[in-house]
């Protein structure tokens, strides 16, 4: 069962196109990066399967029911941008108000629970104005969690972490998708840590799905390659091309070499040839440059 | 001159200091580089700056003036947390109020202007509410920019763009800099991109600035290594401690400290029976420096 | 590189003043809120003398008369510090009640925007914050003042009561009235400067100090003392059908003195404290 099967889904602003028959499918238990440029329509997508925003068209199924359907609604956790708490309240204070909202019925337990979920169990009574960015963050999380969430929504929760802020909360969000079921849809611009977590991607563009795949597809559609320095570059490369079949020249001045079993092999070729290499180093297409290729493929 | 010169501020709160006896210099023309952790002090350092906050103690100078003088302070655009908005307002009344406010001579030209840099000019009649974080974050951004700032404080301005956002963004900064002589402030936990364009630094930590410097510094400080890697470590590491005086095996790699010419090592190592599997030439970029000056103090 | 001559102009008073006054009408004259409140204060007074003497059509009750001319839902005849009923109280002094609030929330609004960092920022002097937030608070009262006496002449036409009165006296205290926005406006401006970090406070006071509970309950001790005319409230209630050019004179000298005062106050407090 999927946790979220959007098919056909649109909205519009006006004349703008937020999203326009956007298929979608996010498997139970997976952490779904969900990728785009900003206005691509990855926030009104988001808004809609949390029912803050009406769709024009299209159908939303959350674990197989229709997303207006009250008890599946109650097993969503959302934290769009900011958590949205009142500054002068303690944490404590703020999760019990959000308890008493979801009639949650006993509150301190569930609040302690989720308040250790998210590492915040020694800072609950601290009032919400005096947290650190990264701690609101994960009372926005710890928010979304309440009530035994079984899917969170979370809008760009990483941004303006620090180092160390970004490192709890990717530990905290692996926690929650391997030892307590939750699936989980997050967006985020920062792709080299989005990829560390991520069990699946989508990727929109212009408020369409242009990919959706999982990590290991990817990982697949990612080669491995042999990335090369040398003085004399054209020669070298002409070397290689009488041996490998697929040779390219990036754009930092690096020769790559896609179909190299091992860099030794091509180490002792080269210097055969005359030739001495300057850098070598065995390296794999990551999330960063598959998107910016995708990205510059559409244009 | 310098656009921003502060010495021996405090500002606490509560009786808790959140910048501590701070000295920051920023030279006219510079990308200062603002760098800390979450809650180390750089969001008060700059709304002292801006006025906002009143200082406990200490002395903030602008270009060598006060910072209380109305003629500097009506040249500082600044987006510091958020773009402080009218939510049911438009994007252009937002921005036509900031022209009113600064008395801007053509104002619809200079919303046109700066909603062309971040990419938003078909967005201009969009309440704001209605935008996305990471056009609230532009719109922040394009506020900062209009009339003729001589100084722009930025407070995490990069986050939630995408890679062209940042890109566009680090194109801006450069250009207003170098081609107006702005001086740019900016704080960023993105070191990456900070590294790309920053002219100096400064690192803060608990309220206190423990670092300052330029780039160029920055770049005579790293130390420039070459990792190598191959099947027989330990063999390799034997031979190139005949040839070379700094080798350290760290990790999974070998490292030759202070060595440019890698083909010699490629070289040596071929003749001594050594085929290389990886090397790289390396350099101790900000990140690094930062986290390893960040342990450092942790330790003491 | 061509770089620039960095040059720094001080902007005059006046320029700085404009500037912030600009922005503040701007944001007056591109939100509804301005003219909801402007209808607030028409309706007000067409409300309480359209549904005085109306016959209950369940009970056939008629309600007592509250006015039987159509200029003491302006002002009284006498000035009258203590209060007896809502007829002696419901006059054109509740215009600053719903002024009180308006600012409230004008200003409230600046700060849960977070527009005021734009303002703080390239405005060093906080004089102009305070300035320009009284003018334009002073502004509004006086166009409610005008839409309370067209909604008051128009219910009066309609309901049919008397229209006698003396002219002058009438005038008088209309711009006595119109006159007290300024220190009306100071002294909620001021409030709101105090509780700029509770929104809900500084809303709450506005209404509290509006209703001149405090002044009303001093006249309950002192009796209808003139010496009540020093404050905003008493000179509010001085301004009434029996007024002359000397009560627009105290009037506007109790309107000035206690501007200055909070204005004075406020500024010091800013630029004494954090802005948020």
């Amino acid at each position: 069962m999927n946790a979220i099967e959007i098919k056909n889904l649109s909205k519009n602003f006006g004349s703008k196109q937020a999203v326009c028959s956007l298929d979608m499918t996010v498997p139970k238990g997976a952490i779904y990066g969900f990728i785009g440029e900003n206005g691509s329509g990855k926030s009104t997508t988001e808004k809609m399967i949390c029912g803050l925003i009406h769709p024009d068209g299209g159908s939303i199924k959350l674990f197989g029911r229709d997303y207006t359907d009250a008890d599946v609604r109650a097993k969503v956790g959302v934290l769009i941008e900011s958590p949205g708490c009142f500054p002068n309240y303690s944490v404590w204070n703020n999760m019990k108000l959000q308890a008493a909202n979801l009639n949650i019925k006993n509150a301190d337990t569930e609040i302690q629970r989720v308040l250790k979920m998210v590492r915040m169990e020694g800072a609950a009574g601290n009032k919400y104005k005096n947290c650190s960015l990264g701690m609101k963050q994960r009372i926005g999380i710890a928010m979304a969690l309440l009530g035994k969430s079984d899917l969170l929504v979370l809008d760009e929760p990483i941004n303006g972490l620090d180092a160390d802020g970004m490192r709890i909360m990717r530990e905290v969000l692996c926690d929650l998708g391997e030892n307590h079921g939750c699936t989980i849809l997050i967006s985020s611009h920062i792709l080299g840590e989005l990829e560390k977590i991520a069990t699946h991607y989508g990727i929109i563009r212009g408020g369409k799905m242009i990919k959706e795949m999982t990590a290991e597809e990817l990982e697949e559609s990612c080669p491995t390659y042999v990335a090369l320095k040398t003085k004399d570059i054209n020669r070298a490369k002409a070397n290689l091309a009488c041996k490998y079949s697929r040779v390219e020249e990036d754009e930092a001045g690096y020769i790559r070499v896609y179909d190299a079993k091992e860099p030794e092999e091509i180490v002792t070729y080269l210097y055969e040839n005359g030739i001495l290499i300057n850098e070598i180093t065995t390296a794999k297409i990551g999330l960063e440059e598959y998107y910016i290729d995708l990205m510059k493929e559409g244009r | 001159m310098n656009a921003i010169e502060i010495k021996n501020l405090s500002k606490s709160f509560r009786g808790m200091y959140a910048v501590d006896h701070l000295n920051m210099t920023v030279p006219v023309g510079a990308i200062y580089g603002f760098i800390g952790e979450n809650g180390s002090g750089k969001s008060t350092t700059e709304k002292l700056i801006c006025g906002h906050l009143v200082p406990d103690c200490g002395e903030i100078k602008l270009f060598g003036k006060d910072y209380t003088n109305p003629g500097v302070r009506v040249r500082v655009g600044a987006l510091i947390e958020n773009a402080g908005c009218f939510p049911n307002s438009s994007v252009y009344q937002n921005l036509r109020m900031q022209t009113i406010n600064l008395g801007l001579e053509n104002p619809d030209e200079e919303i046109d202007r700066v909603l062309k840099i971040v990419r938003m000019e078909d967005s201009a009649n969009i309440k704001f509410k209605s935008c996305s974080l990471g056009m609230k974050q532009r719109i922040g951004i394009a506020m900062a920019l209009l009339g003729d700032p001589a100084l722009l404080i930025l407070d995490e301005p990069i986050n939630g763009l995408d890679t062209d956002g940042m890109r566009i963004m680090r194109e801006i900064l450069v250009d207003i800099t170098t081609n107006y002589g702005c001086t740019v402030l900016i704080s960023s936990h993105i070191l990456g991109e900070l590294e790309k364009i920053a002219t100096h630094y400064g690192i803060i930590r608990q309220g206190r600035m423990i670092m300052e410097m330029s780039a160029k510094e920055m770049d005579s400080r790293a130390q420039n290594f070459v990792s190598i890697k191959t099947k027989d470590m330990k063999g390799a590491e034997i031979a190139l401690k005949n040839k070379f005086d700094n080798v350290k095996a760290e990790g999974e790699y070998l490292r030759v400290y202070d060595v440019d010419d890698t083909e010699a090592i490629v070289e040596y190592l071929l003749k001594s029976g050594h085929v290389v599997n990886e090397i790289k030439k390396n350099k101790i970029g900000l990140e690094e420096y930062y986290i390893e000056l960040m342990s450092k103090k942790e330790e003491k | 590189m061509a770089q620039r001559e960095l040059k720094f102009e001080s902007p005059s008073f006046f320029k700085r003043l404009k500037g912030m006054l600009g922005v503040d009408f701007y944001r007056l004259f591109h939100t509804p809120m301005y003219y909801i409140f402007l209808a607030i204060a028409a309706i007000i007074p067409a409300m309480i003398l359209g549904t005085s003497g109306m016959e209950n059509p369940q009970t056939g009750e008629i309600a007592p008369q509250l006015y039987t001319n159509v200029w003491h839902i302006i002002a009284a005849d006498s000035p009258l510090y203590v209060v007896n009923s809502i007829a002696e109280y419901a006059n054109m002094n509740m215009v600053f009640i719903f002024g009180g609030i308006m600012v409230s929330i004008f200003i409230g609004h600046d700060y849960k925007s977070g527009y005021v960092k734009q303002l703080f920022t390239t405005h060093a002097k906080k004089q102009d914050y305070m300035l320009s937030k009284v003018i334009v608070g002073a502004f509004s009262m006086a166009c409610m003042c005008i839409t309370y006496l067209i909604g008051a002449v128009v219910a009066g036409l309609l309901t049919g009561v008397s229209f006698e009165v003396n002219v002058m006296s009438l005038v008088c205290a209309i711009v006595g009235k119109i006159i007290m926005s300024l220190g009306w406006a100071s002294l909620y401006t001021f409030l709101n400067i105090i509780f700029r970090k509770y929104f809900g406070i500084s809303i709450a006071s506005s209404f509290f100090f509006g209703t001149g509970i405090l002044i009303i309950g001093a006249a309950a001790i002192l009796g209808n003392n003139s010496l009540l005319n020093i404050f905003l409230y008493g000179s509010s209630v001085y301004a009434c059908l029996s007024a002359n050019i000397l009560t627009v004179l105290v009037c506007f000298v109790c309107s000035i003195v206690w501007a200055v005062i909070y204005t004075a106050l406020g500024t010091r407090i800013l630029s004494k404290s954090d802005v948020y």
